[in-house]
């Protein structure tokens, strides 16, 4: 049990990367990939945010007087998980134009089906 | 087949992983530069939110490409769907009901507000430039479903998105100039806990802020525009 | 006094105005990325004796690494800088006339987007920064790609987005890995904690780092999307691409393993990759009927033989890679503006539809002939000294498993020749069918002055490699000296 409570956050976040993982190598339709990728996404970014937790910390912000600094969490990965965050959309916007456009040229978004350039 | 195959790889990252989890137990105290932050922060930029102090103190350089990558993607989304679609499908959309489009009007400047006020007090409360530039852009969302005949000003908001960027790579010159550093905060630091305190960065978010919502409104724009 | 900084900031300006000139008139707007380039290639010049007496150290925002993030412009640094800058700032020149399309506007920020995004990464010292950079440059090439609109070009972008965002991920998941290892973000900080690459814990970020960094390079599992990509892209995007995208990748992958991890371990298993990556490339490129994706995959082939002369690790292997990694640059740019406008002219991307060029475009063609030479690795031409480095570097180090290596590389080379010898051919040696429209065409000046600049540079390097052999060579020592690096950044 101790395994589990220790460890629980990092299965969680892993978990999601795994899952993401496997929609994007294994689904067919792009909607689901991008989906995944933004799966894989989130997971990545609760990983870090994982990493920078104590426990029973409060978000580092002294905001009012008497917040002690080691009680603090590392506000490093949060500053990341705010870029990520960032780059996570823009990625996620032009994947969604870019399936807009497939669809309109193909009439369909099945990867195996669209398959005009080869080796 | 091709499932089983990815299930054994993923399997096999697994097993890396874990082992090389090992070494990063869960809820140890903070590392180095994490406590460098916290406990010389407020010090040396000024401002009492410690995550502010990161994003635009310290590694403020990775926050200038981070909206170098939104305006990339705005751009780029731009570029991919804006293309010869202009009148092509003339959609019927049936008209919000009264209730909804005086709701919408009514909540579109208190949202602008809030949006505003979280990227202004980006270094006092939790919040900031990301934080409440979405949030403006979640106005214009509503807007579009809500009022449906009305429309962003393609210009202003290109104007605005510029103006922003322009902003903070002015603020990084001057400092260039003045402290020898890229982004200097050149800035009287002033009281921790006021609004006007910890120099450049609450400017630098407000430009952040602007440039993040029009760049949101813009892909939200081109999406339900164009496509 | 000149900051490196600037070599980033100020394109990123022009790149944020030019919708601001777009009002004023819509004329103007591709003159933008021809300043924005010369500025910089004038700076990074500026720089470059400076750089070659002492690395130059800038941090941004008055913090000392590893608390803020900090610049570090080396020799390699400054040479790829220069590269950056020179390359793109022909191209652009190129696109005056090339570029004619809806959208321009877009296409000059994302093209700006683009080498900023590159610029940064060979400059910054620090992996997280890195990684934003990074993306700049691939969000940026994945937009570009898609430029046109078409079936094809939609298709490849898509496979290339996938492909990377795949890659972006396992990045940002081994630079957490690190960081909860370390607790530091800054490289040198970074490189000076890690013992040995043989701890398990160590060794899955390095994995991650160079899978990662390797799907941008188009090492060999990884390379699905580069043909697609690189073909279906415009001409002049595909000449950046080929010149400075995947070498950009190649730079990150060979930063981390050399300065970040000091592997020494993995390098064989880089070699071997290497070497597969350049056989398939040109066994592949060997088989196209279409000159795009012929040199497309000829870019992979070369970037194999430049993995495998940067992993051998001498001094003298890595000169010898990085020279190639310029000849390469300045070579396959040159080929995709002359076949990208050759292109445009005949309205077709087959190659037999290139035959007789040489009498209707005697000036291109002849540019793309030098540049198939250089590439092959005749003499006197850019591409045969960096072949021989390479050769006699693997030669040097006495080992059965190199002199394997390299019989392979020449049979590589051998195929290379085959391929680019049949478009030579087709260009001068065979008469063309339909007779219509025979007339000589000479290019406009804004297309000619770029290849021509790129055929001088070819020859002239090519006559005289010592040059730039100076640079490469302390650019080499900067890469294996690891403890400098350290001590130069963290005092």
């Amino acid at each position: 049990m101790t395994f589990l409570s220790e460890y629980i956050y990092y299965i969680g976040a892993f978990g999601l990367i795994f899952i993401g993982l496997y929609i994007v190598l294994v689904k067919k339709n792009l909607i689901k990939v991008i989906i995944g990728l933004s799966i894989i996404d989130t997971g990545i970014n609760l990983f870090l945010i994982t990493i920078g937790y104590i426990r029973d910390g409060t978000a580092p912000v002294f905001s009012k007087p008497g917040l002690k600094a080691n009680e603090m969490v590392d506000p490093v990965p949060q500053a990341l998980v705010l870029t990520a965050i960032v780059i996570g959309v823009a990625i996620l916007a032009l994947a969604i134009s870019l399936a807009v456009k497939l669809y309109k040229h193909h009439g369909t978004l099945n990867l195996r089906k669209i398959n005009e350039q080869k080796w | 087949m091709r499932k089983l195959f990815v299930i054994l790889l993923l399997l096999i990252i697994a097993g890396g992983i874990t082992l090389s989890l090992k070494e990063i137990p869960f809820g140890i105290p903070k590392t180095k530069i994490g406590d460098h932050f916290i406990n010389k922060g407020v010090e040396e930029t000024g401002s009492v939110n410690i995550v502010t102090s990161v994003v635009v103190g310290y590694r403020g350089f990775d926050t200038l490409g981070e909206i170098t990558v939104l305006f990339a993607a705005t751009i780029g989304l731009g570029a991919v769907i804006g293309t010869f679609r202009k009148n092509s499908v003339n959609r019927e959309v049936e008209a919000a009901s009264l209730i909804v489009y005086t709701g919408c009007r009514f909540l579109f400047p208190v949202i602008l507000l809030v949006g505003t006020y979280i990227f202004i007090h980006g270094h006092l409360t939790p919040g900031g430039g990301f934080q409440g530039g979405a949030i403006i852009a979640s106005a214009f969302l509503l807007m579009y479903l809500g009022c449906s005949n009305k429309r962003i000003k393609e210009n202003l908001s290109k104007t605005v998105e510029m103006i922003g960027g322009l902003t903070f790579i002015a603020v990084g010159i001057i400092g260039l100039a003045i402290g020898q550093d890229f982004l200097f905060n050149f800035l009287p630091k002033g009281e921790p806990a006021e609004l006007l305190s910890a120099g450049i960065i609450p400017i630098v978010y407000i430009a952040i802020g602007l440039k993040v919502g029009s760049e949101l409104a813009g892909i939200i724009d081109n999406l339900i525009q164009k496509s | 006094m000149v900051n490196p900084v600037l070599l980033i900031v100020i394109p990123l300006g022009l790149a944020f105005v030019v919708p601001f000139f777009g009002f004023i008139s819509k004329k103007i707007e591709k003159f933008i990325p021809f300043v924005a380039l010369f500025f910089n290639l004038i700076v990074s010049l500026r720089l470059f004796p400076r750089v070659l007496e002492q690395p130059v150290h800038v941090s941004i925002g008055g913090f000392v690494p590893p608390f803020g993030i900090n610049l570090v412009a080396g020799p390699i640094g400054i040479l790829f800088t220069v590269l950056i800058a020179l390359v793109g700032f022909l191209v652009s020149i190129y696109a005056f006339d090339y570029i004619k399309e809806k959208d321009q506007e877009k296409y000059h920020i994302l093209y700006l987007l683009l080498l900023t995004g590159a610029t940064g990464v060979v400059l910054t010292g620090d992996i997280f920064n890195l990684f934003v950079f990074f993306e700049i440059l691939c969000i940026s090439s994945y937009s570009l790609v898609a430029y046109f609109g078409d079936k094809t070009s939609i298709e490849s972008a898509v496979k290339y987005l996938i492909q990377g965002a795949l890659g972006s991920c396992l990045i940002l998941m081994g630079i957490g890995l690190l960081y909860g290892q370390f607790g530091t973000l800054n490289m040198a900080d970074l490189a000076g904690n890690i013992k040995s690459v043989h701890s398990v814990s160590i060794f899955v970020p390095l994995v991650l780092f160079i899978t990662g960094f390797g799907v941008e390079a188009a090492i060999f599992p990884l390379n699905a999307w580069l043909p697609d990509a690189h073909s279906s892209a415009p001409s002049s995007i595909s000449a950046v691409l080929s010149g400075i995208a995947i070498e950009v990748g190649l730079y990150a992958m060979i930063r981390v393993v050399f300065t970040l991890f000091g592997a020494s371990s993995i390098l064989t298993f880089l070699m071997l990759l290497g070497v597969i990556t350049l056989l398939i490339g040109e066994l592949c490129a060997f088989c196209q009927e279409n000159i795009k994706r012929m040199l497309a995959y000829s870019s992979i082939g070369q970037i194999g033989l430049m993995l495998f002369a940067l992993s051998i690790a001498s001094s003298y292997g890595i000169t010898g890679g990085l020279f190639q990694l310029v000849s390469h640059t300045l070579g396959k740019s040159l080929l995709f503006l002359a076949a990208g406008y050759m292109i445009y002219r005949s309205g077709s991307m087959n190659i037999s539809s290139f035959e007789g060029m040489g009498k209707r475009m005697p000036y291109t063609a002849l540019a793309f002939t030098i540049g198939a030479f250089s590439i092959v690795g005749l003499p006197p031409f850019i591409g045969f000294p960096g072949k021989l480095m390479i050769v006699k570097a693997a030669l040097f180090e006495q080992e059965m498993l190199y002199t394997v290596l390299i019989f392979f590389i020449l049979l590589a080379t051998v195929i290379e020749g085959a391929y680019y010898f049949r478009v030579v051919q087709a260009l001068y040696f065979k008469e063309e069918k339909n007779t219509q429209n025979q007339k000589r065409e000479i290019a406009p000046l804004s297309i000619l002055i770029p290849i021509f600049i790129l055929t001088g540079f070819i020859v002239v390097i090519g006559i005289y490699p010592k040059l730039i052999t100076d640079v490469l060579v302390s650019s080499a020592s900067e890469l294996l000296n690891r403890a400098d690096y350290i001590k130069s950044v963290m005092p």
